[in-house]
């Protein structure tokens, strides 16, 4: 499903703020946290094979004996090191500082925050990621992406003890409010039409997939266009735009003038 | 107030809270005046009031999560936990790590015992087969102790230098953190972890021994043997403690009281990091030199005497007082 139609039925939980306004955020999926994972595995195997590499061509190339020696050595340390730190450091340090990203998280615009919506604190973080071993790390993975599935907000067991959850931040097209809508703006085409009604969400709907429609590819561009005439139709009950032999998409044009 | 009105009449505010939260994210809150948090403040209240309003009228917009999302962020900005600072640092490594160790010393012993069975059951094992020695340990060492040679002699010409004490430290903070993670198997990886290196410690012991090895042995291991036993007990301890939690949680619900006992659990853990490099510093550069063994004795003791006064004892004075 693409994002700008499935939003309505994207896994959600309530925080509840201070302010006595509950908070609805979008949990992140299995599919996007696992992806967020590969990415930083990626990345740290990619550190490591860079270092390994230079590290080789450094040492083969230099003809003094002692030099070789010890650039080996530093190197056996560095790998060790790097490897470490990734494995415990990575993680806590990214999400410590970067406030609940790490770059694969950044990439797919997921953050961790404690559950009632506050940033997460030095603690949390270490307890998130301390407990990698159990739930996140090689075979251990499955117990995570059964937890992930199976919680109501989507937490494994890390995020259980540290009272976090991770979420995933929605883009936003700010260009479709530029237009000034409603009446106003259709009543040079067509003044016998009657006006229809959307909901804001609808409305909202069409126009973001009108803005989008140029960028997609043809076949996604029409078969959106179908799922949202279908979902839309019935709003034009009544009108002159329920029979009309429109193609969806030039159906879903008209309709934004009326509206 | 159709959605595209109100999204042109108010995003501009929203803007102005979206860069005064940028800079305030990067450069920290110290970095800015009076002015600047009023004006964050007041731009925070106004936009929970969008949120209320959006949240009645354009229930399942994109706008909607937005504000949610922007709310969010501004929240976190005002009632951000402490930054980290020497005092926040000074506190957790005098205050805070010792008192959730004496917290749970219950948790520590029963590690300790754990840990003491293994070594029990690796000396009754050899004694009674001594090819039971070769399910545990690698076949190189056995090689080296049959001919009666210390085995540490190669590990070291293997990793020169600095190389050992970094393969050392590492390799058993990651034994220490999955014996704490270990925990939320029920303690089963934290028990097994333990066992298991005590197991190991007393094979070794008990072939060292039948060997004529007893002295080179105990000379190799006084030095650093006191640190790194107490931190895998500490450690195994923590994982004990979250291991509680899932199977005893009382009043509390399962997850509120992994919650609460994951925070001492996980300063527990954390104590061992310091006491572990320590270690490794005396392992790879003491314990295989040529100190006299009195010297390595003592010196294990101290370490060790040090390490569990700092456990015991500091900040005992500011608990009772708090």
């Amino acid at each position: 499903m693409n994002s700008s139609t499935s939003l309505p039925s994207a896994r959600k939980t309530e925080l509840e703020l201070p302010e006595e306004i509950d908070l609805q955020v979008e949990v992140a999926n299995v599919g996007s946290r696992t992806l967020a994972i590969l990415i930083d595995l990626t990345l740290g195997g990619l550190v490591l094979l860079v270092v390994y590499c230079l590290g080789m061509l450094f040492a083969h190339n230099v003809a003094d004996d002692w030099l070789t020696r010890f650039s080996s050595n530093a190197l056996t340390m560095l790998l060790i090191l790097l490897v470490f730190g990734f494995q415990w450091i990575y993680f806590n340090l990214f999400e410590w500082i970067w406030n609940g990203q790490t770059p694969g998280k950044r990439m797919l615009h997921l953050r961790v925050i404690k559950i009632d919506g506050s940033p997460v604190s030095g603690i949390d973080v270490l307890l998130r990621n301390l407990s990698r071993p159990i739930d996140t790390l090689g075979p251990m993975g499955l117990n995570g992406l059964f937890m992930i599935f199976v919680s109501r907000k989507a937490q494994r067991l890390g995020d259980v003890m540290a009272g976090t959850l991770v979420i995933h931040e929605t883009a936003i097209d700010w260009s479709i409010f530029d237009q000034i809508e409603g009446p106003a703006a259709s009543s040079g085409t067509s003044i016998t039409a009657p006006a229809i009604r959307l909901t804001s969400a609808q409305w909202e709907l069409l126009h973001r997939y009108l803005n989008r429609r140029n960028q997609l590819q043809v076949e996604v561009r029409e078969r959106l266009a179908l799922s949202l005439y279908e979902q839309l139709k019935p709003l034009a009950k009544g009108t002159d735009l329920e029979l009309s032999p429109l193609p969806s998409e030039d159906w879903l044009v008209e309709l934004a003038r009326r509206t | 107030m159709t959605l595209g009105t109100f999204v042109r009449k108010n995003r501009p505010r929203w803007q102005r809270l979206e860069t005064m939260l940028a800079f305030i994210e990067t450069r920290g809150p110290r970095r800015t005046d009076r002015p600047f948090l009023r004006e964050l403040t007041s731009l925070y209240r106004a936009s929970t009031g969008d949120l209320a309003f959006a949240q009645t009228h354009y229930r399942g917009t994109t706008v909607l999560l937005f504000l949610q999302q922007l709310v969010g962020r501004a929240h976190n900005q005002i009632y951000r936990p402490h930054r980290l600072s020497f005092r926040v640092i000074d506190d957790f490594f005098r205050q805070e790590i010792p008192q959730a160790v004496r917290a749970h010393l219950q948790a520590v012993t029963w590690s300790a015992i754990i840990f003491l069975m293994g070594v029990a059951l690796g000396l009754s094992a050899v004694q009674f087969d001594e090819r039971a020695a070769s399910i545990i340990l690698p076949s190189s060492m056995l090689d080296s102790i049959y001919s009666g040679h210390m085995w540490t002699d190669s590990f070291f010409s293997v990793y020169p230098g600095p190389v050992a004490p970094t393969k050392l430290f590492t390799g058993n903070i990651s034994v220490a953190l999955v014996a704490f993670a270990g925990g939320l198997s029920f303690g089963l990886i934290t028990a097994w972890i333990l066992f298991l290196n005590g197991f190991m410690l007393g094979v070794v012991f008990k072939l060292c021994a039948d060997y004529g090895l007893l002295g080179g042995m105990l000379s190799f291991v006084a030095g650093h043997g006191v640190l790194e036993i107490s931190s895998i007990i500490v450690s195994g301890g923590a994982g004990f403690v979250l291991a509680n939690a899932l199977l005893n949680p009382g009043s509390y619900s399962r997850s509120d009281a992994m919650a609460s006992q994951g925070r001492s659990a996980v300063r527990m853990a954390l104590a061992c990091v310091p006491a572990l490099v320590t270690a490794a510093c005396i392992e790879a550069f003491i314990s295989p030199s040529h100190f006299p063994v009195w010297f390595k004795v003592a010196l294990g003791l101290t370490m060790g005497a040090l390490l569990w006064a700092y456990l015991l004892l500091t900040g005992r004075k500011a608990a009772l007082q708090g």
